[in-house]
Parts: C-alpha cells; structure tokens; sequence
C-alpha cells in the first residue's frame, strides 16, 4: 500500500484485519505511535483482538516483523523509509511461507517490486459532508490503482467508499489507458 | 495418585503410569528421580525396571467416584478436578464441624475408612487459601495427619518452584527460572510482575500470581440462568454410548453459548436425572477454562462413573451443565475460534514483547472522552487492564464525530493554518502549503476549568490529500488526528 498519510489506506489496511480478527489476535505494528485503534473497531475489527506493536527503532523493525510473522495470522504493518530490500523481500518470503495475511505500509518511497500479491497505490481521497463550516465528515471515496498478480498484471483503478463503518464498498472498477483516461 | 490403585496393576512391583506424561509412580519409582509431570520417555529412562501402564481416566473417575460420594456426605459442593485430586469448599462447613482441625480429621478419618480397605490407598487432606494452595497442602500432608495451613502466603512461598509445572502445562520457563537462581515461589513472588509479564508473557504473570496466592484469573459473578444448557429424554437412556453422545452435543452448545458472551467456564456443573431415584449433581472445575474437548471428556467420565456404578437407576431422562467461575474476557476464545492460533499468536507477541519491552505490545479499550486520543484506554497487553478514567457508556456531548481519524497522534502537534476573516485557506503541510477545499466546525471544546484547560474549537479541514482534525487554542493550530 502505497500513499503519502491523509489517502486514506490506514483504514483500508486496519479493514482487511476485520475478518481474520473473528479467528485470532491481529496485529498493527505501528512506527509513529499515532495508530488509532478507534479507527479499526469502526471497521470491524473485534477489540480485543487488536493488539498494537508500536516499533519506531528502524533496526529492530524487521525482527520483530518477523517474530509476528511467525505466529500471527494477518498484520498490518507500516514500512519505515530506512529498511532495506533484502529485508523486506525476506520477511515476504516469510509470510508467505507461513501464509499471513500481511498488508505494508510504506511510509518511504515505496515497496520493493514482487514481494506483494496485490500493489495498490492511493491516487487521492474525496470527503463528502463537511460544506464550509457546516456539517460534517461523512463519506469518502478512495482511489486507488491496483497492480501486480492479484489484478492479473492488469492496471486498473477503482474507487471505494465508506461511511466509517464496516461497510466498505467498491464504487467502480475502470481499466485506464496509457492517456490515464477512462475508457469503460 | 490415585492412578495407582488401578484394580489391574501388579501388587508390590514398582509402578510407572504414564499418558503423555507421568501422572502416578510407586515409592521405587520416585525415589529413582522420577517426578510426577515428568515426560513419560524421561522417565520410562530413568526408571527402566518400573511396570509402565497407560492411563485410563474414564476407568480412574468411575472408581474415584466412592471417593467423591464420600465426601459429598460430609461437605456439599465437592469440585472435582481429575480422579485423585477434588476441591471442598469449606466456609459454609467450618463452624458446623467446630473448626478447620476438626473438619479436616473428620475428612480424613471418612477417606481412611473407605481407601484404607482398598489396596494401596492413601488420603491425604489440606486446607488453605485457594485451590492452588490447599492442593500443595494436601500435597505435602503427612499420612493421616491433615495439613491445616494458617499463613497461606507463608506457606507458599517456602514452596519449591516446581509445585507450578502442573498449572504451567510444561517445564520450560521454571528451568529459566532455576537458572536465574529462583528456587521457591516465595524468591519468585518477589520480583517486580511487570519484567516477568515482558519476559514470559502470560504464563510468566500466571506464574506470579499463583505464587503470591492471587490463584488462579477467576472472575465469579452471577451467571444468567439461560446460559445453562440441558437436554430431556422421552425414553431413558441406559446405553453409555448414548448418554455421552448427547453429552458432547450439550458441550458444544454451552460454549457456544458461553463464546457469544465473551466468557469460558472454570467450573461447571453436571446434573444427570434419573427415570427413577433423585438428580445426580457433580461439580468439575479446571485450572484453565474448559474447552470443548476437555468438557466433554468430563461429562463423559463423569457418566460413565454414574452408569456403572447405577447411580442413575431406570436410565437418565435429563441431561443438564450449568456454568459457574467465568474467566477473564481476554482469554476467551470467540465462536469461530482456532486455538492452536491463539496459541501461536500469544508466543509471537511476547516474543515482540521481549524485543521491544512491556510498553511496546499494548492493548487498547474503548472508554469515554470527546477527542480521539482521549477515547482509548490502553494497556499493557498480558497484563490486567487499567481501570476506565472515562465512562463509554456515559453521554458525551460535544464528543468528535465519527468517522473517527486513524492516525491520532499521542500529543497535538503544532500545524500552520493559514485564515482569512476565520475561515481556513491554507495548510503548511510539510514545505508546501495545500489549499483547504472545505471544512467544517468550528465545534467549541468547552473548557474543564477545574481541570486548568482553556477552550478550544475544533476543524475538520479537507485538503487535496487528505482530511484532518484540527484544534484551534488561543490562536494557535494544532493536529489532532489524520483522517487516514
């Protein structure tokens, strides 16, 4: 998951620990100590089975990623700027040899190229509700471009919306072209 | 060791009963280095001219069942933990008897009499603070001589570490232990708990409490009737089969039951009606909360000790469990639950925890307040939780609305706005300002003036890239959480 904070993916990658949290103990591996779990209970993730790691030293980051990864069934994770490829396509091997559910978090320039099933990249949020002082944040809408194998190597955008509940729902799925125009 | 007494061990020959582990050995056996717990090929090594035997806890609680019967004449509510070991609770029967001495000889003197005449039989009674405690006193109770603890934590803590592997389920962390150079509860019950709970997670505070006599994480409270589960038979059942088939059926729905109310049981409480003669009750109780499988190997042991024994003449009619000690909600296991992942988990994260320290793996629960970082209490995870400072239930006016931001940050930060006749423009964000697109509020944060605040007014403020909530404080802009 790739964005700049404020896109949105916070939310989207604290949703995607909802449904495992029925099962057992999710994790959020927070770097900045800023993670609020207020966010993820709205999204359906059960509250006693989020436990937040909190992790700011870039030198541990990946042992303890890798200690989760050993036990836990699905994490989200922030990357920090400074962790280097190798390690980060090891602890993808290792998720994906203990078959975690792991969605990352770049908080740099960016993830590694083929340690991710599915690549997805904000393009940018719109915010309904709130009009010049009046009202309030009600509804969002994502964009996100979608790549790599989980899209059949396909680009493709798509937008989704919610209401901060556990509702979350794919407005629209458009293939672009190389113009970046939609065509359908 | 009650295993010992099976009818079909070979008398005078040293004795080894094994499942996993060892769980009865003759004097012989013991004094070759062989201890209970231990792993049965340790032991079958330690002591290779003992008779090995398996273990067979349906045939121990049948014959154990006298046992029980026995006591339960002297003192009501008998809670039994496996064939061999039972709890009695004993406040109610004290003053009747004329004193703990007292009830404790007439205890003994009713097992002596009714083991005695079996062969190789031994009774030994303690009494004490908690199930924990008063199973070491009868541990350590001289034969026909009960033990009568008087300073539970006394006793406890001149106890040897090793009284701990059974409600630990495993030698790992008391060989540590002994390597630290802690050798009684007492040395250990004096080391500060938060270390042991970063160290070793939760079996480490488990450890702690049960050796400063805290016993075990039960949280008794009343159990609504409903929770209870029970089942009637037109026709009697007199096969076993079919009384232990509908008594795993009456297990999988009590704890279904039980899982949509975030609770496990401790203790339960099995009730057989007979076609003819008056109900049978019994009481288990485990050290951990029951799960499907250990339940129904109680019911099912527990009948199979009524129907051979024809306690239940004509056959049952009605079959019923019934719940009592709950424990703590963060044990619990919820109703699609895979506990060899829960298991998993909780190693992964202590071992994050041993990392990173105590603070570093945290927990957070919803409580009361009117801005984000205000509304989650966090705690420790392994630990009690911290009591609530803010009621959640209470009405919280002017609260933030949700949706809530995902990013809070754990003080307000310093943000730039920029304003133009007391509406926003512009943000700094980082070296470039974005223009604000639209926002909303101001929502005033009327002040705690007890509590020295000063009043505040709130934004939502939405950008190109991003929403986010501001508090505005005597002219000044902070960032208080990230719609991210």
């Amino acid at each position: 998951m790739i964005g700049v904070p404020g896109t949105g993916l916070t939310r989207l990658g604290l949703k995607l620990l909802a449904e495992h949290s029925r099962v057992a103990p999710v994790v959020a591996l927070d770097t900045r100590g800023w993670i609020s779990p207020e966010a993820a209970w709205e999204t359906g993730v059960l509250p006693e089975r989020l436990i937040v790691v909190r992790c700011d030293d870039f030198i541990l980051w990946p042992k303890v990623t890798s200690a989760l990864l050993e036990g836990v069934q699905a994490i989200y994770v922030e990357v920090p700027a400074r962790i280097k490829d190798q390690d980060l396509r090891r602890l993808g091997a290792l998720a994906r040899a203990r078959r975690v559910a792991v969605a990352m978090r770049s908080m740099g320039n960016g993830l590694p190229s083929g340690i991710a099933y599915l690549r997805l990249r904000a393009l940018g949020v719109t915010w309904e509700g709130a009009d010049r002082g009046h009202g309030k944040l009600k509804k969002r809408r994502l964009m996100l471009e979608a790549s790599g194998k989980g899209v059949a190597g396909v680009t493709r955008r798509f937008e989704v919306e919610d209401e901060g509940t556990d509702v979350m729902r794919v407005v629209s799925d458009v293939v672009v072209d190389q113009t970046r125009r939609a065509v359908g | 060791m009650w295993s010992l007494t099976r009818p079909d061990a070979p008398l005078g020959e040293p004795l080894l009963i094994v499942d996993d582990r060892v769980t009865g050995a003759t004097k012989e056996v013991l004094d070759a280095g062989v201890s209970l717990g231990m792993p049965r090929r340790e032991a079958e090594a330690l002591a290779p001219f003992a008779t090995v035997m398996v273990r067979d806890v349906g045939d121990e609680t049948r014959r154990f069942e006298s046992v029980v019967t026995a006591v339960e004449d002297l003192v009501p509510r008998v809670e039994v933990v496996s064939p061999g070991l039972l709890f009695v609770p004993v406040a109610g029967a004290v003053p009747f008897y004329g004193g703990e001495e007292a009830l404790a000889a007439r205890v003994a003197k009713e097992l002596d009499a009714l083991i005695g005449a079996r062969r190789g039989g031994q009774a030994f009674v303690g009494i004490a603070d908690g199930p924990f405690a008063a199973r070491w006193a009868a541990a350590t109770a001289q034969l026909g001589e009960p033990n009568v603890v008087a300073d539970t934590i006394s006793f406890l803590f001149g106890l040897d570490l090793g009284t701990l592997r059974e409600s630990m389920g495993g030698d790992e962390m008391i060989d540590i232990f002994r390597w630290l150079g802690i050798s009684t509860l007492g040395d250990l019950a004096r080391l500060p708990r938060a270390p042991l709970a970063s160290r070793f997670g939760n079996p480490g505070v488990l450890a702690h409490r049960l050796a400063s006599g805290e016993g075990p994480m039960v949280d008794p409270r009343d159990i609504p009737l409903e929770l209870g589960v029970e089942m009637k038979f037109e026709d009697p059942l007199e096969s076993l089969d079919a009384v232990a088939f509908a008594g795993r059926d009456l297990a999988g729905r009590l704890l279904k039951g039980l899982r949509a109310a975030a609770v496990a049981p401790h203790t339960v409480i099995i009730t057989a009606v007979a076609l003819h003669g008056p109900p049978r009750e019994r009481v288990w109780r485990s050290a951990d909360p029951f799960t499907e499988k250990a339940l129904s190997d109680r019911i099912w042991w527990q009948l199979q000790a009524w129907v051979e024994t024809a306690g239940v003449p004509g056959g049952i009619v009605g079959l019923s469990i019934r719940p009592e000690d709950l424990s703590w909600e963060g044990r619990q296991l919820g109703l699609l639950s895979d506990e060899s992942s829960m298991i998993e988990a909780e190693r992964a994260l202590a071992r994050a925890q041993a990392l990173l320290g105590p603070d570093g793996v945290v927990q957070g629960r919803a409580q009361g307040g009117r801005m984000p970082g205000e509304r989650v209490s966090w705690s420790r995870w392994g630990e009690p939780k911290a009591d609530l400072k803010r009621d959640p239930g209470a009405p919280w006016p002017g609260a933030t609305p949700s949706p809530s931001p995902a990013l809070v940050p754990p003080k307000l930060q310093p943000i730039e706005v920029e304003w133009d006749g007391g509406m926003p423009t512009r943000v700094r964000m980082g070296s470039r300002w974005e223009p604000i697109l639209t926002w909303s509020g101001p929502w005033r944060l009327s002040p705690r003036w007890w509590a020295d605040e000063r009043g505040a007014d709130r934004y939502q403020l939405v950008t190109s890239v991003g929403a986010f909530l501001c508090v505005v404080s005597e002219g000044k802009a902070f960032l208080a959480g990230v719609y991210d």
